[in-house]
């Protein structure tokens, strides 16, 4: 699903086409494995989807822990919905608004639980990932920058542009229409341009 | 297609390959331009590398695990709601039956006592107002298995009575306050003497009231 950065790896449309149906096929399979309560069926689900669920609960949550936490309790909401999933969309698709939803009631009970007011959803103020190989300074203070937007222009910036989800997909994740997550995908691209500008102003005008 | 300055924002609001491949080649004469998609496209190369990948070895026996017990919750709740239900039901209701049998008991020895004397200690025109000494101990025995009973129930329903919630508590409130008045009053009678039958069938069914009461009180969901 991950759209490829490399024109080798591009594929053409009618080749893209055929490995979609391959994929809505695989989905619907193991949908229906995951409707007669196949533990193994589960399994395979966290195997193709684990990692890419876990990215997403991090960059939503800011720690690991919570994020381990969100993914485990999508997979028991998905356990206990799987019957009322009639195929409406993907089954990968509705995984993931799960883990979105998931994210945000976590994040919300965390909230509660410190007393503090409930803004805007924002990320916790540490950002306690995983080192990546290359820590590239842009890519951290971007990081910070996301952690500033809004929660939908964040939502739809983490799922296509770090998470590679394609509008349509990001649109049935969210319960919007595809020109409406090309258009938050946009206004949070202007927003990260402007914040970075203003943090690399800031650091250039400190006294080295 | 021809792409212009002015096209900018639009190209990368739309995002429409053929249109960002015109502006592509649009910023290979326009340095602004170019500039400015540099920028766009840094973004996006960056956060390609947000994406986090971590071993968390221990996640999916957790998983397993989770979605095991929900199984087993999920398969044991029909049988535990039913016995649930059977043994909330039990236990909401077996302090009420249990004053309702005593009440029983009660009433039907104390009618029994009265109507069937069996040796009237006075002339047969006062028997029907007097009680005998016998007869006294065992009502007075009778008196104070209601009494227990009434306490029970009092603190079953102590909470609700003493700070009312509902209106209709409200009034079995007032309605306990009269009949504790009555008890009272009617006992200080009493003490006056001891032997009147007429008395001590009215202190009983003022007791069979309050007992009502408090088992609507408790019975009062």
């Amino acid at each position: 699903m991950r759209r490829s950065d490399d024109p080798a790896k591009q594929v053409t449309p009618s080749a893209a086409n055929a490995r979609t149906a391959v994929g809505l096929e695989e989905d619907s399979a193991l949908a229906e494995a995951c409707r007669t309560g196949s533990l193994s069926a589960y399994e395979q689900l966290y195997q193709k989807h684990g990692a890419r669920l876990k990215s997403i609960a991090l960059n939503l949550l800011g720690n690991v822990h919570d994020a381990e936490d969100a993914v485990q309790e999508a997979f028991l909401k998905v356990h206990r919905g799987i019957r009322s999933f009639k195929g409406q969309s993907a089954f990968s698709t509705w995984i993931y608004r799960i883990l979105l939803n998931s994210c945000y009631d976590l994040r919300r009970k965390k909230q509660r639980r410190q007393e503090t007011p409930e803004q805007d959803l924002e990320p916790q103020g540490t950002f306690e990932a995983p080192a990546a190989a290359t820590d590239h300074p842009l890519r951290l203070a971007l990081e910070a920058c996301v952690a500033r937007l809004s929660p939908h222009y964040r939502n739809v910036f983490l799922l296509f542009e770090v998470e590679g989800f394609s509008h349509s997909e990001i649109a049935a994740m969210l319960g919007i229409s595809e020109a409406s997550s090309k258009n938050m995908l946009y206004q949070a691209k202007r927003k990260l341009r402007r914040l970075l500008s203003e943090s690399e102003k800031s650091v250039k005008s400190e006294p080295s | 297609m021809k792409i212009e300055c002015k096209d900018l924002e639009r190209v990368l609001r739309e995002q429409e390959p053929p249109s960002l491949e015109a502006l592509a080649r649009h910023a290979e004469s326009c340095a602004g331009c170019a500039r400015e998609l540099r920028l766009w496209n840094e973004i996006s190369a960056v956060a390609g590398h947000m994406r986090k990948s971590w071993d968390s070895p221990g996640l999916w026996p957790r998983i397993q695990q989770a979605l095991v017990a929900q199984s087993q919750d999920a398969a044991r709740a029909p049988r535990i709601w039913s016995l649930g239900w059977l043994w909330g039901g039990f236990a909401r209701n077996w302090q009420v039956a249990a004053a309702a049998l005593a009440l029983l008991v009660i009433t039907a020895s104390g009618a029994w006592m009265l109507l069937h004397n069996p040796e009237p200690a006075v002339e047969p025109d006062t028997a029907k107002r007097l009680l005998n000494k016998q007869a006294v101990r065992e009502v007075e025995a009778a008196e104070a298995a209601y009494i227990k009973s009434i306490e029970k129930l009092s603190a079953l329903a102590g909470p609700r009575i003493e700070h009312p919630a509902t209106p209709l508590m409200v009034s079995y409130r007032e309605k306990l306050l009269l009949l504790d008045a009555a008890i009272a009053e009617c006992r200080a009678n009493i003490e006056q003497n001891r032997w009147n039958a007429h008395l001590r069938q009215e202190l009983l069914e003022i007791y069979q009231q309050k007992q009502r009461t408090l088992q609507d009180v408790v019975g009062e969901e």
